[in-house]
Parts: C-alpha cells; structure tokens; sequence
C-alpha cells in the first residue's frame, strides 16, 4: 500500500541575482492518503490544487519537504530506487517517448532500463503494443505517430515494467472517446489483478466510473474524501427534478406548491415551448417520486419527468468554493 | 553489472537513432573534420613557412608530418566534441519529458550518463578514427614504438573522453541554460588543447588552463605514440596524469549526479524547459 502522512512540499522561491530568493511555494500541504492494492482511487481538485506534485512525490521525483510517504512499507526518500523498480507513472499529452525510436524500440529502451528479464521483455512488448493498439505502427518512427498515438504509447511506456502501482496523472487527455474508453477498461482490469492505481483527472465521469474511493485537495489540503457517490451526496446539491404536464390544473399545481414548501425546495413554475405546464423542483433530496405521486393523486397527467442528480463535478466545484456550484 | 551493460545498449540504440536519423550524417562524420583539418592546415602553412618557424618547430619542414599534427588533433578533438554536442542534446531531454522518464527507472544515473557518452563516442567518431589511422598508415606517417602503443594511444584517447562526456552530461543535464558550455567548448578547447598548434607555442597561462581539459594531454599521449614512436615508459607521466584526471572528473560525475537529483527533486525542475 502506498501511505502518506501529513506530506508537505513547498517549492523554494526563485534566486535571483542580487536579490534576495522570493517567496515559496506550497504545493502539497499535509496530505494523509492510501492507496490501496487492487483498487483505483482518484485524486482530484482544480487546477494548482496540488495533484501533480503529489503524484510526482509518490513517484520520487520529487522528495517531500516534510512528512513521510512509504511503499509497501519502503520510504520514498531512502528507498527510491527498491520503489521505482514497483511503481511507474502516466501522465496526459504526447511527452515522455522518444521521437527517432519506434514504437517498439521505445518500448525496449525502456525495458532495458527497468531491467525487464530479457526473455520476458519481447512478448511484453508485444501484449503492450497489442493493448493499446499500436500493433500496425509497432516498427514506425514515434515522430511519424498522431498524438493520440504518440499518448497511447506513453501509456504502454508505464507499464513495462509490470508496475505494482502505476500513478495516471490524466492519462485520457487528448485521446479520441473509443481510445479513452478502452484505457478506462484497461485501468480497471489492472486494478482486478492487483495493482494499485492513482488516478487524476478532468473528466469526472472517469473518476465515478473506476474509482472506488476519492480524496479532494485544494490549495494542497485534503477537503474531503469518500466514494463518489458519498462525496456527492455530502454536499447537498440539489437534485433537479423538471416535470412537463399535459394540462393547467390548479388542484395539481397546488399538490406540487405543497410538496415543494414541506420539503424546502426550490419551485419554479412556467410553461414550455408548447405551451404545456412545467415544474422544476430543486431539493438536496431527490424528490421525483414524492411530485409524481402528488401529481397524479390531484389528477394530473405527467408528460415528462426529468431528474438529474448533482455530479461529482458539481461537488468538486461546490468543495473548491465556486459559487455557480453550490447554488 | 548486467543492468548496467543493459542501460549501455539502450543509450546504444537511442544515439544510433538520434545521430542516424540522416544521409546527412555522414557529412558531419567524416566531410566536416576533414573541412576543419584542411581549414587548420591551410591557415597554418602560410606561418610556419618563414624560417624562423621552422628552427622553433623543426616538424613544420616536413608538410606530411604536419598533416598529421593537425590530423591527430582534430581526430581527438572530433572525440571530445562530440560529446560537448552529446551533453548538449541530452539537455533537450527535459524539453522532450523523456528526462522525466529515464528518472523515473531505476536505472543508476552514472551508468545513464557514461553509456549516453561513450554511444555517443562510438557513434560519431568511428568513421573518422577509422578513416584517420587508415590515412596515416598508408601516408607512413605512423611511427610505432610497437604495435601495443595502438591499443594504449586509443585507451588514452577513449577512457578520458567517456569520462569527459559522463562529466556535461551530468552537467548540462540539470542546467537549463547550457547553451553557453557549447560555445565555450568549441574554439576555446581548439586552442587551449594544442589541436592546431603545439603546446610549447602557447603561453604559460593557456597550457595551464588546458591542462585542466584532459583532451590536451590525451592529444599529447596520441601524438606521442603514433607520430613520434614513443613507448609506454616515455609517456608514463603523461598517462598517469590522465588517469588521475579521468578518475577526478568520474567522482565528480558522481558528486554534480548525486547533488543535481537532490536539487532537481527539491526545487522541481527536471520539468522545468
């Protein structure tokens, strides 16, 4: 298991000549996580919240001002090399391949300097170039390579050495939806077979879909932490719920007036495009089926019924203070 | 030891590719020390013509000698150049993010850095090593003690180059700003390291610092061995000097590698470009 413990990192202020060094910056800020084997959890937080410093913390590329962070036990510090042998990292974008190699040779290069025994190295290399597609292009020159491909085999780069845990730093950016979706099932079926994996990202879905247990940071600092659908129920968003009817009755129109004042949601009242009334309810609860039995026992006839629950984004905005999230 | 020898065909692989990338390779290979030879030659004939040069410099009255003067000067200095270009490309890496990536292995940084620079050797410098001895052979300006000083004028050339290129890369490769080291190691190693002219005509101070660049006394060793006959015993000082020199330049690898990681994980810029 990956462990840390109030881990803090401060990047020091620039030198300049003849000045005095300006100030630090702190990027990680007491930060207690774990990361289990065989699960996916998610790091997330707005932009500068501090996830890439730490992923790159975890990674040994950097090292932590203060607090610990073991592997499986081996601290980050002193046993970087024993941890880099279990760990490897993604990261979104086109970076971190050579552009005269090929595809395979890429891939061999970096086999050789994980150490890979020699008779497993080429049929790794062959199950990788098959997982992300990139057979066909195997023995053509990363330079000649698409960005999408260029980013998958980035992706095949972070697995060569079968890592224990593998940290996505937004693995999915700029891949086409089918190439994203694909890496999501890989990821997945990573965790299934026990690897340990950390996952940032800026598409929410990603995360509600694979991670089992979630921590957000802002400004460095842990807010919360949960599964997804607890971080998004934590918060009391509004639930919208948006009812078409078929005809204007004003026993109906009172039964949901009533429903909405005893459960404290918010009710607007309008018409559609056609004419028809329309209802839109917004309350921490999910109230679509309180309003649509209140409908129907007044003698209305429901059109349409449209719920949509608050997603982790809007939880992640309504955690990092944005105020077009909370309302 | 196996793990090392592996990341030495992996930086094989990769400088074979980065360096091969282009027909226009062998331009740079074998067309562009021979340019600079003749350039060297040309602009040193009109001088060493007047007899005053020659009392001073007795070897300039034979043109075929000088030849291969200036010939075993820009070999050597071929070797160490290209390791100067070698240390300066492996600064891209941190633009190309593959820095990032060969840090993130557990591959030991001495052994990234040595086989970056002796692939790099290898790579550029074999076509005109080859093309040089052949020309100097069959020109009967070799002049041998006996056929073993081959083996220790190209240990003397070799060993203390890898050792000069371990030592950019481990330089250049936590500076950003490197550009300046390029320059600075062009026309000034020319002339500090006695390519063009010998030792005994520059002043005292220049032949100071050149002592501190170990193709100076690498080019001393290799002149010695293959143009004046000298054996083991009359250039022992010479080799000891560049063994020292070598093992200085190693363990200070070493030290900028272990202080440079330190850094660049504290302050973060193996991502910085």
């Amino acid at each position: 298991m990956i462990v840390t413990h109030e881990l803090r990192k401060e990047f020091p202020g620039q030198q300049k000549l003849f000045r005095p060094r300006g100030p630090g910056t702190l990027a990680v800020d007491g930060l207690s996580l774990s990361i289990p084997p065989g699960a996916v959890t998610g790091l997330l937080g707005l932009n500068g919240a501090g996830k890439t410093t730490a992923i790159k913390v975890l990674a040994t590329l950097l090292r932590p001002t203060s607090g610990s962070v073991t592997v499986d036990g081996l601290d980050v510090v002193g046993n970087a090399r024993a941890i880099r042998r279990r760990i490897n990292l993604i990261a979104g974008g086109e970076r971190m391949v050579y552009a005269r190699l090929t595809g395979r040779e890429n891939l061999w290069y970096f086999g050789q300097l994980y150490d890979v025994p020699r008779a497993a190295l080429r049929t790794r290399i062959d199950e990788l170039l098959d997982l992300v597609g990139l057979v066909a292009a195997a023995d053509t020159v990363v330079e000649r390579y698409s960005r999408g491909m260029r980013q998958r085999l980035s992706i095949a780069r972070g697995l060569i050495n079968k890592p224990a845990y593998l940290l996505l730093d937004e693995p999915t950016l700029g891949l086409d939806a089918p190439i994203a979706r694909d890496l999501r099932a890989v990821v997945a079926n990573l965790a299934r077979d026990g690897v340990g994996v950390l996952l940032t990202s800026h598409y929410l879905a990603e995360v509600e879909q694979l991670c089992g247990h979630v921590y957000v940071i802002d400004h460095g600092r842990l807010v919360a932490e949960g599964s997804p659908t607890a971080l998004t129920a934590g918060t009391r968003l509004p639930h919208t719920v948006e009812l078409t009817l078929s005809e204007t009755a004003p026993a109906v129109s009172a039964a949901v007036e009533t429903l909405a004042a005893r459960a404290g949601a918010d009710l607007t009242a309008d018409a559609d495009a056609e004419g028809r009334p329309r209802f839109v309810l917004r309350s921490p609860d999910d109230l679509a089926g309180e309003v649509a039995t209140a409908v129907v026992r007044a003698g209305g006839a429901i059109l349409r019924l449209e719920v949509t629950p608050p997603t982790l984004e809007d939880a992640i905005l309504a955690m990092a203070g944005d105020p077009v999230a909370a309302r | 030891m196996m793990a090392t020898l592996r990341v030495f065909a992996a930086e094989s692989l990769k400088q074979h590719r980065r360096i091969f990338g282009s027909k226009l390779v062998l331009f740079s290979m074998l067309l562009w020390p021979l340019l600079t030879l003749a350039t060297a030659y040309y602009t040193v004939l009109p001088v060493v013509e007047s007899p005053e040069a020659v009392r001073r410099w007795p070897l300039v009255a034979e043109p075929g000698r000088l030849l291969a003067f200036l010939a075993a000067g820009a070999l050597a200095y071929t070797f160490f150049f290209s390791l100067v270009q070698s240390a300066w490309h492996f600064s891209f890496e941190r633009v190309s993010g593959t820095l990032e990536a060969m840090f993130l292995t557990p591959a030991s940084r001495m052994a990234l850095v040595l086989a970056n620079g002796s692939a790099a050797l290898v790579q550029n410098a074999w076509l005109f090593g080859c093309f040089a001895v052949a020309a100097a052979s069959a020109s009967g300006t070799l002049h041998l003690a006996h056929p073993g000083m081959l083996v220790i004028a190209a240990l003397a050339l070799l060993v203390p180059a890898v050792a000069w290129g371990a030592f950019l890369n481990s330089l250049l490769m936590f500076s950003r700003d490197s550009a300046f080291l390029y320059t600075l190691l062009d026309d000034p190693l020319w002339f500090v390291a006695g390519v063009r002219l010998p030792l005994f005509a520059l002043p005292v101070w220049v032949k100071a610092i050149g002592l501190a660049f170990p193709l100076t006394t690498s080019l001393v060793v290799l002149r010695g061995a293959l143009l004046d006959g000298r054996d083991a015993g009359d250039l022992a000082g010479h080799l000891a000097f560049l063994a020292a020199l070598s093992a200085a330049l190693l363990c200070l690898t070493a030290l900028l590698l272990r202080v440079g990681e330190r850094h660049a994980q504290r302050t973060g810029s193996l991502q910085l470009f």
